[in-house]
This record gives C-alpha cells, structure tokens and sequence, in this order.
C-alpha cells in the first residue's frame, strides 16, 4: 500500500444558486490576462446542456479520457504514444477557440465621447483577438438558466436512456446549476497525454500543475482532458490550468471559489488514498463499478492501521489529523452522498458532487415507474430532475448509489423538520436509510449550517529551511507580472 | 572576389553557427518559458491542418536527406556501390518529391498568415522572417534540383563537411553556380536567425514520450528553489 495525502473538494448541488461568484475571483485572480481570456478555471454551467466548451462531455467527440483496450488495458482514448507523435503537428482533437468563445471586449469610451444625438450611443462587441466587431456567439455559461436549450438540449450527452424531447418541454423542463473545475484527478489524462513531462501530480497533495518552464505547447493536454480544463494561451503557446489556489492552500486558506461561494456549497478537506490501487480503480470492466471502486481506493483516515502506515510513509501529523476531519472524507465515502463526475472518463476525478433533490412535479412520475398508484411511487420518481440523468452524471449510469444519496438527503430533512416543529426526529424516516440520529444530525450540521472551519478543513505546508514568508508575500504567479521575489525588497536591498 | 568568397563561404557560416549555438543556449537557460511553437491551432485548426502537416513532413524529410547526402563522404557510399552518378540521380528524385512536399506546404501557411484575421493579428515580424526564409531556401532548393544539374558531390558536400569539421576550404565553393551558393547562404542565414524565433520548438521533440510511465508525481520544490 502507498498511501498519498489529496486535497479535494466536495460541491453541493442541491444548494448552488448558480451565482457565478465562485468564477469571478477565480478570473481576477488567475486568467485576467491576454491569452487566457477565454478560460476560466471556474465556471458554472446550467444542466441541461452542452456546457463549455461546447458538447465536452462527449467522449465520441473530444476523445478526451481514458478507455478500455485490448485485455482492459487503459488506453489514452485519443490514441497512444505513436499516435501522438505522429500527430504532433495537428492534434486533431483540439477544440477550436470558438467552440469556448471568441473573446470580446467593448469599446465603452464610446458611451460617454459619443456626440450628442437622438439615440443614446451603443458599443458592440470587438473581438479580443482581432479587435473587429463581431457576434458572440458562446461563452462560459451560454446556456445560463436554460438559455438556447431548446435547440442545443438534444445533445446533451446525460440523456442518455432517456427521451429529451420530454424534458424539453416547457411544462416538464427541469434544471440545476454544474459548477466545474479541475478535478485533480488520480489517473489525469492531462498528465498521461502531456508529451514534453511538464505535467505532473504534486506528490504531497495531488494538485495537478503544469510546468510553465518544461511546456512546450504541444497542446495535447487540452484535448485529453475529458473536462477540458487545460486551457491554451494562445499569446505565450503554453497550457495553463487550475492550480487549486495551491498559493493560499499551502498558507491554509480554501481555494477562492470555495471561500467565496455565496450558497456556502463547497467543503475542502483531505483525504488519504491507496496510489497503487489507482490501476486497479481506473480499469474496471464495468463503468458502473467505477464509482465504488474509486470510492474503495481512499482510505479510512480513522483506521488506527491506517494513521500507522501513513506516519511510517512520511504524511505529516497535521495532515493526517486534518484527514479525519475531512468533510470530503464524510460525505464520499463515509455517507455516500457525494459522487465523481462522469467517473467513465476513468480518470478518478477528486471533485465530489452531491445531487439536487427538485421539487415533485407528478407529470412524468407514472412514466418513471411501473408502480400504478401514485402515492407509491418512490418520492424520488417524483421528482423533476430525472434520477437516470442524475445517474448518467454522477455514476457512469448506476441509479442505486444516487436514489440512495437522494434518500439519506431526503431523511435527514424530515428528521430535522420533526425535530424542530415537534421536538422529535421523524425516527422512521432515517431507520429507512439504515441511519442513526447521529449521521442523521452530523449530516445536518455539515450541509446546513457547517461554519467555515468545518468546511474547510486545511493543513498548512510543512516548511522546512529558513524562509522569510513575509518577503515572499506577493512573489507568487505568472512570471513577469511582479518581481521575482515579491514587491517587498531584500533585506540586503533594502539596508542599502 | 576571394575576400567575398572567403566571407561568404568561411566567416558567415561561421558567424551564423556560433549565433546558432550561443543564441539557442542562452535563451533555453535565461527564457525558457517562451521556448514553443507558438501553436495558432487553437486560433485557427481548418486552414492549419494539410499545410502544417505537408510541411513538417516534407522539411524533416528534405533535412535528413540533406544529412545523410551531403555529411557522408562519396566514397563511403561507394563502398555501398552506390557511385557519384546514382547518388545524385537518388538525391534529386527523393528531393524532387519531399521538396515540393514541403513547399506546398510552406505556401499553405504563408497564404494562412496573410489571409486569416486571427493569424495575421498574432504574427510577429519574426514569424514572417521565418517562413519567408523557409520559403526562399525551399524554393532556391527545388531551383537547383530542377533546373541547377550541377554535381554538387566534389564541391558543396565537401565544403559543408569542412565547415563541419573546422577544416574550411573556400575554394571548393567558387565554381559552384550563383543559385547554389544563394540556396546554402540562405540556410546558413535561417539557421543563426532561428534561436531567435519560434524554431527552437525544433529541439524539444518530445521523444522521452515514447517510453515514459503516463502518471508523473513530483515533489513541491523547496521554497528556496520556487524564487
Ligand atoms: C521534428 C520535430 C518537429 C515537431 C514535433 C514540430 C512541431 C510543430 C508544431 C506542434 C507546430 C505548431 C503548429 C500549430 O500552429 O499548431 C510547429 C510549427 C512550425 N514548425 Fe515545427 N516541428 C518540428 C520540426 C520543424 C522543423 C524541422 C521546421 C523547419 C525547419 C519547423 C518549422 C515550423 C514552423 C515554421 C512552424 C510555424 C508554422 C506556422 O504557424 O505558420 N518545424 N511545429
Ligand atoms: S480534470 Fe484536471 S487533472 Fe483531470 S484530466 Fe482534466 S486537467 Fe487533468
Ligand atoms: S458561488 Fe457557489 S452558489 Fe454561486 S455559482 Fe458558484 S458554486 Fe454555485
């Protein structure tokens, strides 16, 4: 067993408003700058829909990920080492820039040193790259509250078993907020498909970085990522990605979309998993036995065996505590609430997502079920988010784990509402679920109310050598933007 | 005429190779961040695609054909049985094909610098030297092999060979047509200018892919590496 520590991240969607705060300081921070324009580490998609950019979840399409081959090897689904080669020249998977977004600017002096007329003056578009007017035409959140699904909806991969046409409809249309970021995936396929080695997993954490100096732009990262977050900067011919914030991580700070995150949907935390069993995880036959085998992979931070092994292969003590507070810890694996996105891509996706509950709408429920009566219909049937596309998202198809989540989710509510409007938990209610009163009230505690320091759950890294942090405030980024060693002078510049 | 010819065929090469090494070490060791192609696939994948593929094939083929041809000595080829006469009539027919390969290919990107908005915004007077310089040595080279029937194998492959081996003899060049030397010139010119371009990505293949494990773990650099 090789145990590694990983920073991951839960995110709650049954409380996400779709607010985009998250992506903004995101963007501020670290893609404000020509080139990347267009990408944005952070971004919240409406669901259903074919995201950013445009149809990435489809593998058929981007052949990003990994798959299965001869006697379930894994295989790079864009093709192998020979392949990439050959290639080089035109990697025929890239998506072209538009299918992000052509970025675009506004000339908004326009507004205010217009002459005086009889129409208020107007600004259109102008392209960030051409600096001609254009149309726009997609972006980060085109689809934003449903916006255009009519037409692009049918191609919404996550349909799959399921007919579209139905859930297009105005009366049964259903919807929910998917923000997306980096997964720091166990088995990247950003990694595998980098040919230069400048991508690599951080051993202490797991972030997955991308060398800026070893990048040579071969831009097969972009495409074999199955989320499409590596992006290319199309003004220095490198791959930048997201970084985790590693930055403030490393100080103990959560990512900023995390600390900003106005539904407070977002949990940081640490978890411990087997390294060599990511092979294991990654090739099973069946996608549908991807998800628990990524889930049997991390390990239980609590097991006294486990704290052994880890301080005998060198994981620091604050982070082994911090790895049996981890909220992510409790709510993936613990409770099985929370679930990898798109686990058949196999590359082991460390950000968790927790389903929507929706309102009951009963308009399709007997089509759902082969239940006659209504009122025995399982409440989830009920519900206007389809549980098979919920399934299609969150565990390559498998409905069982979901309807579960959805479940404990459900009863946790109606035990909570007992025991405030009568002074008893609704008992039944959560002994269906096979759950005490205890997970029942953690459970409620961690997804309602949890304050900060339970969300976020953060060791500081271990420094070793002599440093002066305080100098090296600001020093961190993109070379060229601040001094190399912070905006702060040297000690031995500055005596002088 | 001979300090000229001393010029062209001894001391420029000569300038042009130290520019070529000096140039390519300093900017790998002080900016390696901007050592790239510079990719514009993003920008632009249809009109890249054939004329960027033509091209490379092409050049990397008419390279090693240069390598193999002119660095080793006729008389090792002719212990292959392989004389003077065979070799030029291979170099030729091979040139012929991998030449007009690569020029079509160096026409397509030209034509896509000039006419796609989004190309021609990004490109630097760097990038138009370069491919206009590629341009020019593809085209004085399929010249030569078309129309030039010139035996080079007594004159410019022994010349490059002593410039390759410091031992440079001038006058081995001074027969040879004016089309020639402008072809060679050409390239000795593109090769000092290209460390200053996006041709380095020409030194970073990545051939270390080929027998590499696909997961890379490494360790955060200790802070006193990071600034
Ligand atoms: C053998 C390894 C080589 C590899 C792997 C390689 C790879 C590449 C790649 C990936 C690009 C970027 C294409 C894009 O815009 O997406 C490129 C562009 C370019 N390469 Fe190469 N190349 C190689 C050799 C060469 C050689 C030998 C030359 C010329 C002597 C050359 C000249 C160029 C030029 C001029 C461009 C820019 C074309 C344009 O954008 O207009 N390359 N190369
Ligand atoms: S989600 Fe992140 S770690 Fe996973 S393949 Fe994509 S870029 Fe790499
Ligand atoms: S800030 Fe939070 S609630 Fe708002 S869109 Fe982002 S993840 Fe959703």
């Amino acid at each position: 067993m090789r145990i590694k520590a990983h920073y991951a991240m839960v995110l709650n969607l049954d409380k996400c408003i779709g607010c985009h705060t998250c992506s903004i300081p995101c963007k501020n921070v670290w893609t404000n700058r020509q080139g990347v324009e267009y990408a944005w580490f952070n971004n919240v998609e409406t669901k259903p829909g074919i995201g950013y950019p445009k149809r990435w979840e489809d593998q058929e399409l981007h052949r990003g990920g990994w798959k299965l081959g001869y006697r379930g090897h894994l295989k790079l689904r864009a093709g192998g080492r020979g392949k990439k080669m050959a290639q080089i020249f035109h990697n025929p998977d890239l998506p072209a820039i538009d299918e992000y977004y052509e970025p675009w600017t506004y000339d908004y002096g326009k507004l205010i040193k217009s002459p005086a007329g009889k129409h208020q003056p107007s600004v259109r578009p102008k392209s960030q790259i051409t600096g001609e007017t254009m149309d726009v035409k997609w972006g980060p959140n085109w689809e934003d509250d449903l916006a255009g699904v009519n037409r692009t909806g049918a191609l919404d991969i996550n349909f799959r078993n399921l007919e579209h046409s139905i859930y297009l409809k105005f009366k049964q249309v259903f919807m929910f907020y998917l923000p997306r970021l980096c997964e720091h995936c166990l088995n990247p396929g950003c990694v595998a498909s980098c040919p230069s080695g400048a991508m690599y997993k951080r051993e202490e954490d797991g972030i997955v970085l991308v060398d800026q100096n070893r990048c040579r732009g071969w831009r097969y990262c972009v495409s074999g990522c199955p989320y499409k977050k590596v992006y290319y900067n199309w003004v220095n011919g490198r791959s930048e990605k997201c970084i985790f914030c590693y930055p403030r991580i490393e100080a103990g700070l959560p990512t900023l979309c995390a600390q900003t995150c106005v539904g407070r949907i977002r949990y940081v935390g640490v978890v411990l998993y087997d390294a060599d069993g990511i092979r294991f995880a990654a090739s099973q036959e069946d996608e549908e036995d991807l998800y628990p085998a990524h889930t049997a992979i991390l390990l239980n931070p609590n097991d006294p065996a486990i704290q052994k092994e880890a301080e005998k292969q060198g994981i620091p003590p604050a982070w082994r505590k911090a790895a049996q507070r981890s909220p992510v810890y409790k709510l993936a694996k613990e409770w099985k609430i929370a679930f990898p996105l798109h686990p058949e891509y196999r590359t082991l996706p460390m950000v968790w997502y927790i389903p929507p509950l929706s309102p009951v709408s009963d308009a399709l429920a007997p089509e759902r079920s082969r239940v006659e009566t209504l009122d025995k219909i399982d409440t989830i049937d009920r519900m206007r988010i389809p549980i098979t596309y919920l399934a299609n998202l969150l565990t390559a198809g498998d409905e069982k784990p979901v309807r579960m989540a959805m479940k404990k989710l459900m009863a946790v509510r109606a035990y909570m509402r007992g025991k405030q409007l009568d002074g008893v938990g609704d008992a039944d209610a959560i002994s269906a679920v096979n759950m005490t009163p205890e997970t029942a009230e953690a459970m409620y505690e961690l997804l309602a109310i949890a304050r900060y320091e339970n969300r976020f759950v953060i060791p500081t890294v271990e420094r070793t050598g002599n440093t002066d942090l305080y100098r090296m405030q600001g020093s961190c980024g993109i070379p060229g933007t601040v001094p190399a060693h912070g905006p702060f002078p040297r000690e031995e510049e500055s005596s002088r | 005429m001979d300090l000229s010819n001393l010029f062209a065929f001894v001391i420029f090469p000569y300038i042009t190779l130290v520019t070529f090494v000096v140039g390519h070490s300093y900017r790998y060791f002080t900016d390696e961040l901007s050592w790239n192609s510079r990719s514009s696939q993003l920008l632009e994948p249809k009109s890249l695609k054939i004329g960027i593929t033509l091209f490379h094939w092409g050049i990397l083929a008419t390279l090693g054909g240069h390598a193999v041809g002119l660095l080793i000595p006729q008389r090792i080829w002719d212990l292959f049985g392989i004389d003077g006469e065979a070799h030029t009539q291979i170099a030729v027919w091979s040139g012929l094909l991998v030449g007009i390969v690569a020029f079509i290919g160096i026409l397509m990107l030209i034509h896509r610098r000039y006419t796609q908005p989004r190309i021609r915004i990004t490109t630097t007077v760097g990038d138009w030297i370069t491919l206009i310089g590629l341009a020019f040595v593809i085209t004085t080279g399929l010249y030569n092999v078309i129309f030039g029937h010139y035996y080079i194998l007594d004159t410019v492959a022994p010349w490059i060979r002593g410039i390759v081996t410091l031992t440079p003899d001038p006058t081995l060049m001074i027969p040879v047509p004016f089309s020639y030397k402008l072809h060679v010139l050409s390239a000795f010119f593109l090769l000092g200018f290209s460390p200053f371009t996006r041709l380095v990505h020409i030194w970073s293949v990545p051939l270390g892919y080929i027998n590499r494990s696909y997961l890379l773990f490494r360790r955060r650099p200790a802070i006193e590496e990071q600034i």
